[in-house]
């Protein structure tokens, strides 16, 4: 097949964003497709230059084709759509019913999340595990806070080796869900400005005392109401197609659930620390879209490196060294 | 049939009168296997190759059965609107 051909199957492979083996199956059916079509045209005639233009010309826009394709398979089912709210759920339910105050609760909650998380990540990264994934770095948030009440030489010990490994955690697990589609990582970082916002409402300053549990306490069917606004939001974000719809529900979502969070915060929240979570939260939705540009450039820059030193190594009939190469960029 | 196939055939059914961009073809044909209308499975073709054949389903066959006999409606219906107004 012609560079131009494959160019054109890997715009399609790189604006699809479905699951690897989904996105194997599309390409080697239109790959197929087109090898049928490059065949008859060149039996008519056709030099192979020209054929693979009128090929090209024939399939239409890559970029309609990768959205209609992405339509056809993006809609989950209503399975998938209560496994990816559960975690937002059993947190509400946690606030709610004010079982939070039970530390069996909790850990049997943790426990649920982190082992559901890594069950997910580990067999395909199905759609429903990207929220399980955002709650598994509660534990890392929780050992952050737990640095402040540790004797004041410790804490500045501590602090400089927690932040770059819970930064370097959170990095690599947005990475990787963000290979897959930027809009899962959104969706996994939106309960972020909302946790914040009823941390600063229950306690400004970080440090919990009695008083703030009797807030919390206060505070708890609202913050149980805001997950629950966070469970529909995922499950509606699953059910949609267009990815256009799942931006906006996250967006529309997210400061409608900040607001509330201001509003039944009963002006504990104040209006700069509103608008502050109101910019974190544009960032933590753009930073992803941000993040998938660069790995796709820099993964378009690997292959077309890798693949000009393949073409001047088959050149020069040095061929091996390269593979060599090609290993040590893997490693 | 593969998709090359139905593109080939509708062409040929509709005398050339059906010309569309074919890889517009793969997001219905699956939309189609989404709904259970068909179902799509891969085939090694004696040489070696693979190719994704499409079956109706018992589904599809039923659905099939109402679309054809709604779009025969509409027919009738625009040929009597068409047809020379009666004295």
């Amino acid at each position: 097949m012609t560079t131009v051909l494959n160019h054109y199957l890997e715009n399609i492979r790189d604006k699809l964003r479905l699951d690897f083996s989904e996105e194997r199956e599309v390409i080697n059916e239109l790959e197929t497709h087109i090898e049928d079509r490059l065949q008859e045209l060149k039996e008519a005639g056709l030099p192979e230059e020209e054929a693979a233009e009128t090929c090209l010309g024939l399939l239409g826009s890559a970029k309609l084709i990768a959205r209609q394709i992405y339509e056809a398979h993006s809609q989950g089912t209503w399975r998938q759509a209560l496994l990816a709210s559960m975690p937002h759920l059993l947190f509400g339910i946690l606030f709610v019913l004010n079982w939070w105050q039970h530390v069996v609760w909790l850990a049997i909650i943790l426990t649920l999340v982190l082992s559901t998380a890594i069950y997910g990540w580990w067999h395909g990264k199905p759609t429903w595990v990207f929220p399980w994934l955002g709650y598994s770095l509660l534990p890392v948030v929780a050992a952050g806070l737990l640095l402040l009440y540790l004797p004041k030489g410790w804490s500045l010990l501590a602090i400089p080796l927690y932040f770059p490994l819970a930064l370097w955690w959170l990095y690599y697990i947005m990475v990787q869900t963000t290979k897959r589609d930027w809009l899962f990582s959104s969706a996994m970082l939106l309960p972020i400005p909302i946790i914040t916002g009823w941390f600063l409402a229950v306690e400004p300053g970080g440090r919990f005392t009695e008083y703030s549990m009797q807030r919390v306490y206060d505070f708890a069917p609202w913050i149980g109401l805001s997950f629950l606004a966070l469970a529909l939001t995922m499950a509606a974000f699953i059910r949609l197609r267009q990815r256009w719809l799942r931006a906006a529900i996250l967006i529309i979502s997210g400061l409608l659930t900040l607001t509330m969070v201001a509003y039944y915060a009963n002006g504990r929240l104040s209006l700069p620390a509103f608008l502050v979570l109101i910019l974190a939260m544009w960032g933590l939705f753009l930073i992803p879209a941000l993040l998938e540009r660069r790995i796709r450039r820099s993964g378009r820059r690997f292959k077309s490196s890798t693949g000009h030193q393949l073409l001047t190594a088959s050149v020069n009939g040095n061929v091996g060294e390269v593979s060599d190469t090609k290993g040590s960029h893997h490693h | 049939m593969y998709g090359y196939q139905i593109i080939k055939e509708l062409e040929r059914r509709s005398q050339g009168y059906f010309k569309f961009k074919e890889g517009t073809l793969y997001p219905a044909l699956h939309r189609l296997e989404k709904a259970g209308l068909v179902l799509g499975k891969w085939q090694i073709l004696p040489n070696g190759r693979q190719r994704r054949y499409y079956y109706i389903t018992t589904k599809g066959r039923s659905k099939l059965t109402v679309e054809r006999s709604q779009w025969q409606d509409f027919l009738n219906a625009v040929n009597l609107i068409f047809q020379p107004a009666s004295p």
